[in-house]
């Protein structure tokens, strides 16, 4: 202990051999409110996973002797107006919502990635074309498209995938031109010249030395992504464009809440999947603001 | 029995005969400009305007000029990560100037850089580890542990401690950043590195050591440099002969001690002076230039220093001259020889 100050290492504690990564996950593991929503997100989706564990209640069966009970007794949030359990389908809901969310934001940020870091990358006339790509594809009607997709392909292709796939496509543009302008600050760093000339292939020098230097702009973005895709695939289905109507989804169930006696009288079928819905994008949203905040050079800590 | 064999190498291989390792003709350089609204190109910036030289096996030539005159234009040229608007580049008698895809890539091996900005030249993400075994990785078929064993050789001949394997650039100083870029740039065992500024930013302590580390290994490497620097105090103790560059041409080339014991362009004269000098009886009139570096948008017409030059005569104006050799081994582009 004594002899520590004998060499001229500088005092900084642990900080010893970390990558920009490692210190970003300590930032992240101090925030309270960032680990809070990340620990109400994790309940949420083992929850919702384990459904099938938690509940046996059928979620589509219709029992007219059930209909609109209020909670309490077997039914812990009553039940909707066909004689569902409420709790059962919110668990159900979670699940179609979560993975709608997540497969979509996997699909956004694929393409968007690909597209923004060839586009940035070989600059030129590969860089005109694929952004006039996506400035089409960013002024598509979005809804309109949707709308008729799911028209042609209904009863063609499972109405889920249609939905993932469609939502998914019309998406990418902005991801596209983040990473775009992230990869063409980036590139001007000489280590892209010295990764050029230690004879790195142009796609190891995007996957190897530029991908990881604006991954934290990908990852956060990311997480907003997430947030704004839950809040899609519930305003579609509320709209009765989104997930088909059998499987419950929050947003399916939310729809409920357009009959004006359910809407006035029967709170319980509405109220939880839209308190659970805006609790997740909050959590979701302080997740990804945490994030922002740990990979930020320039915050404390 | 050395003594022997030195001799009978001198004897074959006379000293004037001097092997040429890289040959430029007549490089150009444009960074094209976009302009208007529909992004056409409406103008170059002409950042390496015609140049021509050459370094032979072994030496180090010396490229100085003023900050934005096209120094790391010509240096990214020659080694292919800028794209060439005319002229040649010649490699041990191989024409590189075109080449692209898997001959390129294979051809890099041996000619690397030694970057200026000490900072923006490691890859944040990467351990010092990664860093330098990353060339091995993408030639060699080496196993792991011969890269790594060949990875701790190149730090410790760079000065750096073994335990820099595992740390990343961060934890490094300037100096010390600077020393695992000479190391990836040595890996390959290259035969030409192409030094841009690898002092500029260091602290005046720091630069020396950086300096003297260069010299070492390249007698250790049979190493050639092509050293560029913007001010002449620095690239005096490094070269061979210097080449002066102004506004993307090369204006005057000679050996060190012609340089400056006679320097004859007017440009490197003024530079000349500009150098501090210790001694006062020695101190010569310093020579201040006037007005400002024309853009390389749109250089001047004829000679590119005509604008600023303190001898200018009304012809500089309208005939642009060509380097010619004015004594043996000293070229200079002026019309006053
Ligand atoms: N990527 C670029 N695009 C357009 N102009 C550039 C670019 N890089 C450099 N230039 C211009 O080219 C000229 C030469 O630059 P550079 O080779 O960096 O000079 P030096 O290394 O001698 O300071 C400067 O006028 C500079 O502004
Ligand atoms: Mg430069």
């Amino acid at each position: 202990m004594v002899n520590v100050t004998a060499g001229t290492a500088k005092p900084q504690e642990k900080s010893i051999n970390m990558s920009p990564f490692a210190i970003a996950r300590r930032k992240f593991l101090r925030n309270k409110l960032a680990m809070i929503s990340s620990f109400f997100l994790l309940t949420v989706i083992i929850f919702s996973f384990l459904a099938p564990y938690i509940t046996t209640q059928d979620i589509t069966k219709v029992n007219i002797s059930l209909m609109s009970l209020e909670p309490g007794g077997e039914h812990v949030l009553g039940t909707d107006k066909s004689g569902r359990d409420v709790f059962t389908r919110l668990l159900y809901g979670g699940r179609i919502s979560l993975v709608v969310g997540f497969s979509c934001t996997a699909l956004v940020i694929l393409f968007g990635t690909v597209v923004g870091s060839i586009a940035g990358f070989y600059g030129g006339v590969v860089d005109s074309i694929l952004m006039r790509f996506t400035d089409f594809v960013l002024n598509f009607p979005f809804l309109v498209f949707v709308i008729v997709l799911n028209t042609i392909l209904f009863g063609i292709v499972n109405g889920l995938y249609v939905l993932i796939g469609v939502i998914s496509l019309l998406s990418w543009g902005g991801v596209a031109r983040i990473v775009r302008s992230k990869i063409l600050a980036e590139k001007e760093n000489e280590y892209i010249l010295a990764a050029i000339s230690i004879g790195c292939k142009p796609s190891k020098v995007i996957i190897r030395h530029l991908l990881p230097n604006v991954l934290s702009t990908i990852i956060v973005q990311a997480t907003i992504l997430f947030a704004s895709m839950i809040v899609a695939e519930s305003a579609l289905s509320f709209l009765g464009f989104g997930v088909p109507q059998s499987i419950p989804s929050w947003g399916n169930m939310l729809s409920a809440s357009q009959e004006a006696d359910v809407l006035r009288d029967k709170p319980w079928i509405w109220m939880p999947p839209a308190i659970i819905l805006v609790i997740t994008i909050l959590s979701i949203n302080f997740i990804g603001e945490g994030l922002k905040d740990a990979f930020n050079p320039k915050s404390q800590r | 029995m050395n003594k022997i064999e030195a001799e009978k190498g001198i004897s074959t291989k006379p000293k004037t005969d001097k092997e040429v390792l890289l040959d430029i003709q007549n490089l150009k350089t444009y960074y094209p400009v976009k302009g208007g609204f529909l992004k056409r190109t409406v103008g170059n910036v002409k950042a390496v305007d015609d140049i021509s030289f050459t370094i032979n096996k072994g030496e180090t030539l010396g490229l100085v000029g003023e900050s934005g005159c096209g120094k790391s234009t010509t240096g990214r040229t020659i080694l292919r990560l800028l794209k060439p608007t005319e002229g040649k580049i010649i490699f041990e008698g191989k024409d590189i100037t075109t080449i692209s895809g898997t001959r390129l890539r294979k051809a890099r091996q041996d000619f690397q850089m030694v970057f200026q900005d000490p900072y923006a030249s490691l890859n944040p993400t990467q351990s010092v580890g990664e860093i330098i075994s990353e060339p091995l990785k993408n030639y060699k078929s080496m196993s792991k542990k011969d890269i790594k064993d060949e990875v701790m050789d190149l730090l410790s001949r760079v000065g750096l401690p073994p335990e820099a394997y595992h740390k990343y650039g961060h934890e490094f100083s300037g100096g010390q950043r600077q020393r695992i870029g000479i190391a990836r740039a040595l890996a390959l065992k290259p035969k030409l590195i192409i030094a841009d500024e690898p002092v500029s930013a260091l602290d005046v302590s720091v630069q020396s050591q950086v300096l003297n580390l260069l010299k070492e290994l390249q007698d250790e490497f049979k190493l050639t440099y092509l050293f560029i620097a913007h001010d002449l105090s620095v690239v005096k103790h490094m070269s061979d002969r210097i080449g002066v560059m102004y506004l993307g041409n090369l204006v005057e080339i000679a050996t060190n001690d012609s340089l400056y014991a006679e320097p004859l362009h007017p440009y490197t004269q003024a530079l000349i002076s500009a150098i501090p000098e210790p001694n006062p009886k020695k101190r010569k009139k310093r020579i201040i230039l006037q007005g400002d570096v024309p853009s390389p948008q749109n250089p001047p017409s004829g000679c590119p220093f005509h604008t600023r030059c303190p001898m200018a005569k009304e012809e500089c104006s309208k005939v642009k001259p060509i380097l010619k050799e004015v004594k043996p081994g000293h070229h200079v582009a002026c019309i006053l020889y």
